[in-house]
């Protein structure tokens, strides 16, 4: 009975909808910013798919259409950019600086941190765009062999974190430039962090949401990079 | 009639970035690229905004859903942090707050040094 259900292709559609809109529900319910619908939904599918016993790749045979609209829901990311533009030029010094500095701390900080902990070449590369907004980090983990899953939740991790003490963080280091609170957050926390962002200010907002598209393409072009030259 | 004309504007160029990226051997992944192309496509205004904003608008607002099977795939990649979950999360706290520090440092820097010239 059970497998019958499962094995539907529309099992994994409705099992992904249905707790994105519970997990939306609740977020709308308590007006939390630390409630996120996305790994809600994450947590109890698993939770859901562990008790029942069903694969993963049963669960693909449905949701595996959502996760092919990833391409589309990346390539959208060029219009907030292009709306942006005029901010991006008339402070290109100092966020150009402030973000290629940034992703090279990050970069730089998870593989040392990675050999203090002594963790593998896997999970190295899964963690390494835990900075990066979702669709950007998904692609880039995927072309350096790292797991999805892993690069997902580090990704949400980290912007629950940034979104949670960044506010208190730039108050402690004295930061009271707009543009510099906002790209801080963008840059390291992208759209969770940007929201946090949006509560400090509108510029704030505006150039956390720019930083973290421009920041994530450095990112990426960074890896090309390091790939190019052998890592 | 119009929401389908700019999914297909978006599919389209999503289709010619990863097609770029595998002709060329590109180190990009072709997402990245196509996202490149639709970005300089609207700077020269060859693409408008019109051509593609209520579809984009849509992808943009309900994005964390579309991460969800990706985000799924962690239960069949949990035996590879088994053991490992403390450092997993002690690498993404330290490196948060070193991006955000140096960045915020930097950028403030950056700021203050032009306003003295």
């Amino acid at each position: 009975m059970i497998s019958a259900l499962s094995n539907h292709h529309l099992f994994g559609i409705l099992l992904t909808v249905g707790l994105f809109y519970c997990g939306t529900w609740l977020r709308n319910r308590y007006q939390k910013s630390w409630i996120n619908p996305l790994l809600i939904s994450v947590f109890s599918i698993v939770l859901i798919l562990q008790l029942v016993g069903i694969s993963y790749d049963t669960y693909m045979k449905g949701a595996g259409i959502i996760h092919d609209f990833l391409g589309p829901v990346t390539v959208v990311l060029a219009l907030p950019l292009y709306r942006q533009r005029m901010l991006l030029l008339k402070y290109k010094y100092a966020i150009m600086g402030g973000i290629i500095s940034g992703v090279f701390a990050s970069l730089v900080s998870v593989f040392v941190l990675a050999r203090v902990f002594h963790l593998d070449e896997l999970l190295t590369r899964s963690l390494l765009p835990h900075s990066v907004t979702t669709p950007i980090g998904i692609a880039l983990t995927n072309s350096i062999g790292g797991v999805e899953g892993i690069t997902v939740v580090s990704i949400i991790l980290t912007g629950l974190f940034g979104a949670m003490v960044g506010a208190g963080l730039l108050r402690v280091m004295r930061i009271t430039h707009p543009v510099a609170r906002g790209l801080s957050l963008g840059t390291a926390s992208h759209a969770i962090g940007t929201s946090k962002a949006l509560e400090l200010g509108e510029t704030e907002g505006a150039v956390s949401s720019l930083a973290m598209g421009v920041a994530a393409i450095t990112t990426v072009l960074a890896v090309a990079v390091m790939q190019l030259a052998g890592w | 009639m119009k929401i389908f004309r700019q999914l297909a504007i978006i599919l389209l160029i999503n289709l010619a970035g990863e097609l770029l990226s595998e002709g060329l051997n590109l180190p990009l992944p072709g997402s990245i690229v196509g996202m490149l192309i639709l970005l300089i496509l609207l700077l020269t205004g060859m693409v408008k905004e019109r051509h593609i904003a209520e579809t984009a608008d849509f992808f943009l607002d309900k994005m964390p859903f579309f991460f969800i099977p990706a985000g799924v795939s962690v239960m069949v990649a949990y035996t590879f942090i088994e053991g490992h979950l403390a450092a997993v999360v002690g690498t993404i706290v330290i490196s948060t707050f070193s991006v955000m520090a140096v960045s915020a440092l930097v950028t403030q820097l950056i700021i203050k040094r032009k306003r003295h010239d």
